[in-house]
């Protein structure tokens, strides 16, 4: 009986240890040749060098395709936050016909296919005429990120004890006041961890962003994605390296973030 | 608002005030008129109302009719943060984004009150509390207990006229609650603010009110002082909700002064009726395990009613001791009595006798 546990327990390790390896990986191969000393993509790498990352400063279109990226990915946040957060609220605390509807409509983005929201933004896009890439793109990656802001922010708000916004009513706060004094404050965790979730995927986001860019707007990715298509620079891997660190980076804010909320 | 009588003005003044979720009625039509510093308790059973009426008064739901009138101003149209009420809730509702100061000091900025009088009344009701030296901490970091003082004193520190409790101790345990009722009561005599308390704890109810209103099945079954709800119980529901009880079936079978009770084929008893029950009518008969004594052979009180039994087991509980009796009419009964020496080592089995004066009996029609 005993053994036959721990026989299990080592097969299931064994089993996890794999699945980890699978997952993980590719990410660190990736991180180790873009510390090569190679101009070409080699694993393992001949030496240590911070060579692709200086080439990625110095060659042309990565930094401004990353500051687009960057800005692409700040405004969508912000505009996905601004339409996001009221919307998870009347969804949450609102009891209104049609509710269940419109949360199902908020969420629709993330269940159509990517493909299809992108070819429809795009089409959308041309009848109205909105030319401005960069807009475009802010326009796009809003509607793309919302539903993970409403997801987010509507799981906060549950958590919130609606006999708090209660008292402070009774204690004669308004609605205003309950909000700005009472939701808000215990929400800001929640939007905090929705924004910079919302940011990632903005920032890595590329099947919508092919569809809706100009051809002088080129995001990170988009130009990641072209590139490979001419050749395979080592440069790639030092981008990626980057945009797999600030992803940590972000995660563990969140994590930072929402632990503290807890213990609050 | 006092009246020529000369008598205090009601603070709540409510007429047939109803509730309906739906097709469900969640309060029945009510009346009630609370008098300023009173300290009224809501007693029920859970899922008896005692929310709804509550909801209702602080404008936190809407009624389906009737009316409310708060010192003098009629409310029901008024929205909860106009009525200027205070409330204290089951788990405390203190903000846990804010220290203990910030919570009491939430409804004074609300009141745009100068900062300096702020910390003034803050630290004022922190004593009141007793509770000096916690202003700095988080409500979390307190116990239950303090947490739930913290919110009284975030609700006396803007001196509603009334304050409204909904089971504010029910998260607590027995000992504590004890403590609290005390402290509740306390606050309640200095400051002379009226109270409206939600339990289903009648002892708490018994220990705290002025007056008891005692809620069942989403309406008021009776409503006066603990007194009379114990003593005089208008129903058999508030005669076996509050205190122990014994209920025996028993009939009219004849009317006067006091009139004659049937229990059984051979049983019967005096008692004084409160009503005018004609001979025939059904119901039960109230006994208190206080009001009865255990008789040993021919020691019955002139006078006194007596039905006989025998001992099924007597529990010493300290000072007090209560003997279980069954009836021969197989009726079970309660006794309580003071612990006696002479009583406490009886066999069970033992033939024994019942005995009560009439006044003590109460017959409450089906
Ligand atoms: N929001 C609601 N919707 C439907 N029924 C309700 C609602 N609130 C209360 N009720 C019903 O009203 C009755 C009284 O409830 P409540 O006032 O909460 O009782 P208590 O506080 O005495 O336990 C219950 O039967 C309950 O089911
Ligand atoms: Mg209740």
């Amino acid at each position: 009986m005993e053994t036959r546990i721990s026989g299990w327990r080592i097969a299931l390790g064994a089993v996890v240890t794999v699945i980890l390896a699978f997952l993980l990986l590719p990410s660190l191969i990736t991180a180790v040749i873009s510390f090569g000393s190679s101009n070409q993509i080699v694993f393992p790498p001949t030496g240590f060098s911070l060579n692709l990352f200086r080439r990625f400063f110095a060659e042309e279109g990565w930094v401004a395709s990353t500051w687009l990226s960057f800005r692409v990915a700040i405004w969508s946040t912000l505009l996905a936050l601004f339409l996001g957060i009221p919307a998870a609220y009347a969804l949450t605390r609102g009891s209104f016909p049609g509710r269940k509807i419109l949360a199902l409509f908020l969420l629709s983005p993330v269940m159509v296919p990517h493909v299809a929201v992108a070819l429809a933004l795009y089409i959308y896009f041309t009848e109205i005429r909105l030319t401005n890439g960069e807009l475009r793109l802010v326009f796009a990656h809003a509607i793309a990120t919302l539903p993970f802001v409403v997801v987010t922010a509507s799981a906060g708000l549950r958590h919130i004890d609606p006999a708090l916004e209660r008292a402070a009513t009774v204690m004669g706060a308004s609605r205003l006041t309950v909000l700005r004094r009472v939701t808000l404050p215990l929400l800001t965790p929640s939007i905090i961890a929705s924004g910079l979730f919302a940011f990632l995927i903005s920032f890595d986001e590329v099947v919508i962003s092919w569809f809706v860019a100009r051809a002088g707007d080129t995001t990170l990715p988009i130009k990641m994605f072209s590139s490979i298509q001419f050749e395979v620079s080592p440069v790639l891997a030092a981008i990626s390296t980057m945009l797999t660190a600030l992803s940590i980076v972000v995660c563990v804010i969140v994590a930072t973030v929402q632990k503290e909320a807890r213990s609050d | 608002m006092t009246d020529s009588s000369g008598a205090k003005a009601a603070m709540i003044e409510i007429s047939g005030l109803r509730k309906d979720y739906g097709s469900v009625v969640a309060l029945h039509d009510t009346e009630l008129s609370v008098p300023t510093g009173e300290f009224l308790t809501l007693l029920g059973p859970s899922g008896s109302g005692k929310t709804t009426l509550l909801n209702l008064i602080a404008g936190m739901a809407s009624p389906t009719r009737g009316r409310i009138v708060i010192n003098g101003r009629d409310v029901t149209e008024v929205p909860a943060e106009k009525r200027g009420l205070g409330m204290v809730f089951q788990n405390y509702a203190l903000m846990p984004h804010m220290t203990v100061s910030e919570n009491i000091a939430f409804p004074l900025e609300i009141r745009k009150v100068p900062r300096a009088e702020i910390r003034r009344r803050v630290a004022e009701v922190l004593d009141l509390v007793r509770l000096p030296h916690v202003g700095d901490r988080k409500p979390k970091e307190l116990s239950g207990g303090q947490q739930q003082r913290i919110s009284i004193a975030r609700c006396i520190v803007y001196k509603p006229d009334l304050i409204l409790m909904d089971e504010p101790l029910g998260a607590l345990d027995k000992k504590l609650r004890e403590q609290m009722q005390l402290e509740i009561r306390r606050i309640h005599k200095e400051l002379g603010i009226t109270m409206l308390y939600v339990t289903h704890d009648q002892e708490e109810a018994l220990n705290m009110s002025d007056r008891i209103m005692l809620m069942n099945a989403r309406r008021v079954e009776q409503i006066g002082t603990p007194d009379q709800l114990y003593f005089a119980p208008r129903t058999q529901f508030a005669a076996d909700f509050i205190g122990a009880s014994t209920l025996l079936d028993a009939t009219v079978a004849e009317t006067g002064e006091p009139a004659l009770l049937r229990l059984s084929a051979s049983e019967s008893c005096r008692v004084r009726l409160h009503s005018a029950a004609p001979v025939g009518t059904v119901g039960k008969l109230l006994l208190r395990p206080e009001a009865l004594r255990l008789v040993q052979n021919g020691q019955v009180t002139a006078g006194h009613n007596v039905l006989h039994g025998h001992l099924d087991n007597t529990l010493v509980t300290g000072a007090t001791s209560k003997h279980f009796v069954t009836l021969d009419n197989g009726a079970t009964l309660a006794i309580q009595e003071l612990t006696d020496p002479s009583t406490t080592r009886l066999e069970p089995g033992l033939r024994v006798q019942v005995s009560w004066p009439p006044e003590t009996g109460r017959f409450l029609e089906n």
